[in-house]
């Protein structure tokens, strides 16, 4: 049972990683952004390339590959993103799944379409509650943790953080103080995209890496952004631990429900919550 | 000009998809015209009421699981078969509409999404049992009435009729005051509710009839081609209908025409000698979006010569 409960905790953290940034493009743009799931692809592909070719340990491999993703994320902003300010939200949505479809293809192009696997990097075990656990999954709870604070002084203190609040707030009041608002927003969405590739890279160890799996987390990370409301920090911080939780709990009894007991919550949460976007 | 051509239309579209016949194979046809009615269904929902769904294959699937498992259990009667699938996916519309209709926007196009990939597990794995999971099941339906549907060039004549009759239905609803309804909902739906009007009722309403049409789509696909598999409740497969909804021009019915006949001529030629499909597909949609939003057939009808001209117009 603690295993299962690590195991949630685990997968709520990486949820939390990935969608966070889905949640603030959201909240601050108002784009629900596919191309996210290919950022996250691209953080772990970079990561095989780094491992592979210049053969560096994990930790500079991980640190570079997350690095490297965003110019891609800065080129998906420019031409994609930023055109769409203003628009209805279907043609976002639309755009962003061209941006994921021509991406997912290039990877496949380039790497084809077999899954790689990777091994667990640090491969070694601690003992807690007389059970013991792989520390890297233990690594990545810790460190979504220290993202979640991270990201909460950078809203509650940091001047680009409290503009980005404000914005949310009210975006025409900010921008008559004469404030780029939406060059704040571009810094958030980047920030966003380098945690989506975080995520990808933290997860590819342990999943294997392979072109369409960022199309399934990202409907998870949706249902949690939608349970969390969107551009909510705590919101996602609770809902994605708790879906985390879900699809721990749901593996254990009934493998491949896991991930579709996500949607179900998801549904129930609407029919008592509706939301308004 | 266009006003007496209106009056024909029904026939001119018949005419349309007769000219197909010289260029493809009989099974080839009737999978254009049966997308096309499939289309037709997203079209009510995107074109007219202004709801983009990502999860629009779910009905499709539920109407290709209810006609193969009707026939394969109940009764091999084509007709019966089909509608059942009707009604199976008209159930599953009402079932879901009230949580979905409530929606708009992002949290629609999501909440389709993930119903999708609940009916896809569903008939993937949950209830492979009676679905055949992965492998799918083969539908074989008996000769009723004076019709063989089992003959290509019947099952030909016969989706052809059935996406008449769709076009003749929509052509109705779209200029029936509950069409109208639609289109203001897409328009103002705070307005309409203050002109007294429960919106959630037609709302829920358009969507179990969306849902209707794209479960008789899928019970055709399964009468043309025999077997069901879950690539017929294909999360994935939604963007198809997105693509030849936008590509034709949305929320009108020619419009949708045009795009399912124009995306199925692209997706089964273009694809041969284009190996990078979906990049194809990607920069398709990418184009579509920033650059002709009308659509082929939205930039047709703005030609000259098609414009109605409209009385009191000076000319």
């Amino acid at each position: 049972m603690i295993t299962t409960l690590v195991y949630g905790l685990t997968i709520g953290g990486i949820l939390y990683i990935i969608s966070i940034g889905l949640s603030l493009t959201f909240g601050s743009m108002r784009i629900v952004n596919f191309a996210h799931a290919l950022v996250y692809t691209m953080g772990a592909y970079f990561l095989v390339v780094i491992l592979r070719v210049l053969g560096l340990g994990f930790l500079l491999s991980a640190a570079i590959a997350t690095v490297a993703v965003l110019p891609v994320a800065a080129g998906i902003e420019r031409f994609v993103i930023r055109r769409l300010y203003g628009e209805s939200l279907d043609y976002a949505i639309i755009a962003t799944y061209a941006v994921l479809l021509i991406g997912v293809d290039l990877i496949k192009w380039v790497f084809g379409a077999t899954p790689i696997p990777l091994s667990d990097p640090i491969g070694r075990d601690v003992d807690l509650f007389g059970i013991s656990f792989p520390l890297y999954r233990l690594l990545i709870i810790a460190m979504a943790l220290s993202i979640h604070a991270g990201l909460y002084l950078f809203f509650k203190r940091a001047i680009v953080g409290k503009i980005v609040v404000a914005g949310l707030e009210d975006k025409d009041a900010v921008r008559s103080l004469g404030i780029d608002v939406d060059r704040h927003f571009a810094i958030v969405f980047l920030i966003g995209s380098g945690l989506a590739a975080l995520g990808g890279v933290l997860y590819a160890p342990i999943t294997s890496v392979h072109p369409y799996m960022g199309f399934q987390i990202l409907l998870v990370s949706f249902a949690v952004v939608i349970v969390g409301g969107m551009g909510s920090l705590r919101g996602t911080f609770l809902s994605s631990f708790a879906l985390g939780m879900v699809i721990a709990l749901t593996g254990r009894y009934w493998g491949p429900a896991a991930e579709t007991m996500v949607f179900a919550v998801m549904a129930v949460v609407l029919i008592f919550k509706p939301l308004d976007v | 000009m266009t006003e007496r051509l209106r009056r024909f239309d029904i026939l001119l579209i018949a005419g349309a998809f007769l000219l197909l016949l010289p260029v493809l194979k009989f099974q080839r046809a009737t999978d254009f015209i049966i997308f096309c009615i499939f289309v037709l269904s997203f079209d009510l929902l995107y074109g007219y009421m202004g709801r983009l769904s990502f999860g629009h294959m779910l009905f499709l699937g539920a109407g290709a699981y209810g006609v193969t498992l009707f026939a394969d259990r109940v009764s091999p009667n084509p007709y019966l078969s089909i509608l059942f699938a009707i009604a199976a996916a008209a159930a599953v519309g009402a079932l879901l509409g009230p949580i979905a209709v409530r929606t708009t926007g992002a949290a629609f196009a999501l909440i389709n999404l993930a119903f999708n990939q609940i009916g896809h597990f569903l008939a993937l794995i949950a209830f492979a049992r009676f679905t055949g999971g992965e492998d799918g099941m083969s539908a074989v339906f008996s000769k009723a009435g004076f019709l063989d549907l089992q003959d290509k060039r019947v099952a030909f004549g016969f989706c052809l009729a059935c996406l008449l009759l769709t076009c003749w239905g929509m052509k109705r609803l779209t200029a029936s005051p509950f069409g109208i309804l639609l289109r203001m909902i897409k328009e103002n739906e705070t307005r309409v509710k203050f002109l007294g009007y429960d919106t959630f009722r037609y709302k829920w309403a358009a969507y179990v009839l969306s849902a209707a049409v794209a479960g008789f789509a899928g019970a055709l696909s399964i009468l043309n081609y025999g077997y069901v598999t879950p690539s017929f409740i294909d999360t994935n497969r939604n963007v198809e209908v997105i693509f030849a909804s936008l590509i034709g021009g949305a929320g009108s019915i020619y419009g949708s025409l045009v795009g399912g006949v124009v995306f199925m001529t692209i997706s089964n030629y273009l694809a041969t000698y284009i190996p990078r499909w979906e990049m194809f597909l990607g920069l398709g949609l990418l184009l579509l979006v920033f650059r002709f939003r009308a659509g082929i057939w939205g930039m047709v009808s703005t030609l000259e010569v098609f414009r109605p001209r409209r009385e009191g117009e000076g000319r």
